[in-house]
């Protein structure tokens, strides 16, 4: 194995027009797995997502959702190619997602703790 | 490939070019507007005189193709509609060329953190086992060939999809997750290799669908690291006897599955197991074909192994039998002159997959196969009675083969 500097800490973060403050693990799931569309207010949810392989992807499955991104991607493709589902937004880097989710009306994605400022909302999980 | 395939095939590829072409671009769809696709070539090579998706045992076979384009509208969160078509090309067992898989339009009644409740109207995939519903996509595939003990080629088109209405439901409870789909259908039966098995190749007439049912409850803990299913339809046609010089008259076949599915999900592993029972059933076709019920039982058992990143590797044991009370196929033999091995198959499977990148996808696989069960008489003369088609040496077909595929698949 390669040796790996300890991650960055994920948090949840949405555009600040997002109705909420807090989502239960159960809602954050079923928000990421494409299966719950739109926020309580009836608006739609954007998600945005980092590659399969990122470590922020990776860390953020398995901490934040407690599933591996080879079933999120499983949920997705299901999802996309059987026609019951849509797939979520694909960014490049921490910074692209900062920028899509602080301009992207109902966006949610995650960004490395230090990484947040003022252009998004963070989420808490509870 | 005939030409009007060809065609139908070329068409889809330069539809996904402009496709490509317009996403790169900044042409404008509306953000709720998703369009997605695969395109994947296969190769197929078999020992003996065995064939499967084309003259695979005559140095190969690339006769094995699958293109397919989808699209989704998603005007609100509430209403869905989505459109797949795929050309798919598997020797003389799919050679129709271009068609829609599913199109529907989905609305959900309720939806909140807590389930989601709805609707769907159109041609919908058939929510059967684990593997069904996307067993076109290359990439949600466990192998090149999904287990055909279950999931066999040459009843394809029936099995996929079905054109109906359908209801879905979706609990997330704090012990997991149930999904439940139910669905009143006519079925497709317009497979090459459906239609032949049933006819022999020698009757005239075809069979259509009637209504029919099908549906499917899934339990999934912890996001899917270990999932229940049990699903079932039942499947029902009419034959349409045209004139020919034998008389049948307008009988009726019900089909019916029933598939346990399991699987459990690590990070690095995965395992997976299905076990299905099926009945099948013809009735009044008149004094010249007597009626016929048969329960036939498959199950497979798969290991698949993420051993490095962008790595997989799959080992599966498959096993299917046509009669239950029958196992051998020697009854079979003796009442109807079919070779005994046509009535079951057991498939050992060893499979390599290298995702090069997110859109690339190699495989290669091979199987060690004892029985003919899943091959189509289509494409095997020797899988049919002698006395109605005398076979010759170079029809002969082997009870034990092998068959090893490779494939290479693109996604977007």
């Amino acid at each position: 194995m390669v040796p790996r500097l300890p991650l960055a800490e994920e948090l949840v973060v949405a555009n600040p027009s997002a109705p909420v403050d807090a989502l239960s693990p159960t809602a954050l799931r079923a928000i990421f797995s494409m299966r719950l569309r739109s926020w309580p207010d009836g608006s739609p949810v954007r998600v945005f997502v980092l590659p399969d392989d990122a470590p922020g992807h990776v860390q953020f499955a398995k901490q934040l959702l407690s599933i591996f991104p080879h079933q999120l991607r499983r949920a997705w493709d299901r999802g996309v190619y059987s026609g019951t589902g849509q797939a979520p937004n694909l960014v490049k880097s921490d910074a692209a997602m900062r920028a899509a989710v602080a301009n992207t009306n109902g966006a949610i994605g995650y960004l490395p703790r230090e990484m947040v400022d003022a252009s998004v909302r963070v989420i808490e999980v509870e | 490939m005939d030409t009007p395939s060809r065609q139908a095939c070329t068409g889809l590829v330069v539809l996904l070019v402009l496709t490509l072409s317009a996403q790169s671009r900044a042409f404008e769809l509306p953000e709720s507007v998703q369009i997605h696709g695969f395109l994947s070539q296969g190769y197929i090579s078999t020992s003996g005189s065995n064939n499967f998706f084309g003259e695979s045992s005559d140095g190969g076979s690339w006769d094995y193709r699958e293109i397919g384009i989808n699209g989704s509208w998603r005007p609100t969160p509430k209403l869905q509609f989505s459109m797949q078509v795929v050309g798919r090309d598997a020797g003389k067992t799919d050679n129709d060329g271009v068609r829609i898989d599913y199109g529907f339009a989905d609305y959900s009644f309720i939806s909140d953190a807590d389930r989601l409740w709805g609707a769907r109207v159109g041609r919908i995939t058939n929510p059967l086992g684990f593997y069904n519903e996307t067993r076109d996509m290359p990439f949600t595939r466990p192998s090149i060939l999904l287990p055909q003990g279950i999931y066999f080629d040459i009843n394809r088109n029936l099995a996929l999809s079905a054109d109906g209405v359908q209801i879905y439901g979706e609990e997330r409870t704090s012990i997991g997750d149930f999904y439940f789909q139910a669905g009143a259908v006519q079925p497709r039966t317009d497979d090459p290799a459906f239609q032949d098995s049933f006819t022999g190749g020698i009757l005239p007439g075809k069979l259509d669908g009637r209504l029919s049912w099908v549906g499917r409850a899934l339990y999934e803990r912890d996001g899917g690291r270990i999932r229940l299913a049990v699903s079932g339809g039942v499947f029902r046609g009419k034959y349409d006897p045209k004139q020919g010089q034998i008389d049948l008259e307008d009988g009726r076949f019900r089909f019916a599955p029933l598939v346990f599915s399991a699987q459990y999900n690590a990070e690095k592993w995965s395992l997976t197991s299905e076990f299905a029972r099926r009945t099948g059933e013809f009735r009044d076709f008149g004094p010249f074909l007597s009626d016929d019920k048969a329960t036939g039982q498959s199950f497979y058992i798969q290991g698949t192994y993420r051993f490095a990143p962008k790595w997989e590797a799959v080992l599966r044991y498959d096993e299917l039998r046509w009669d239950k009370d029958d196992r051998n196929g020697k009854g079979w033999e003796a009442a109807t002159g079919f070779p005994a091995h046509t009535r079951y198959a057991k498939d050992w499977t060893v499979g390599l997959r290298w995702d090069i990148t997110p859109r690339i996808m190699l495989r290669a696989e091979y199987h060690r196969v004892k029985g003919t069960g899943w091959l189509a008489a289509l494409e095997n003369p020797g899988m049919r009675p002698t006395p109605i088609l005398p076979s010759t040496l170079e029809d002969d077909i082997d009870e034990d083969w092998n068959l090893f595929a490779l494939l290479a698949s693109f996604r977007f």
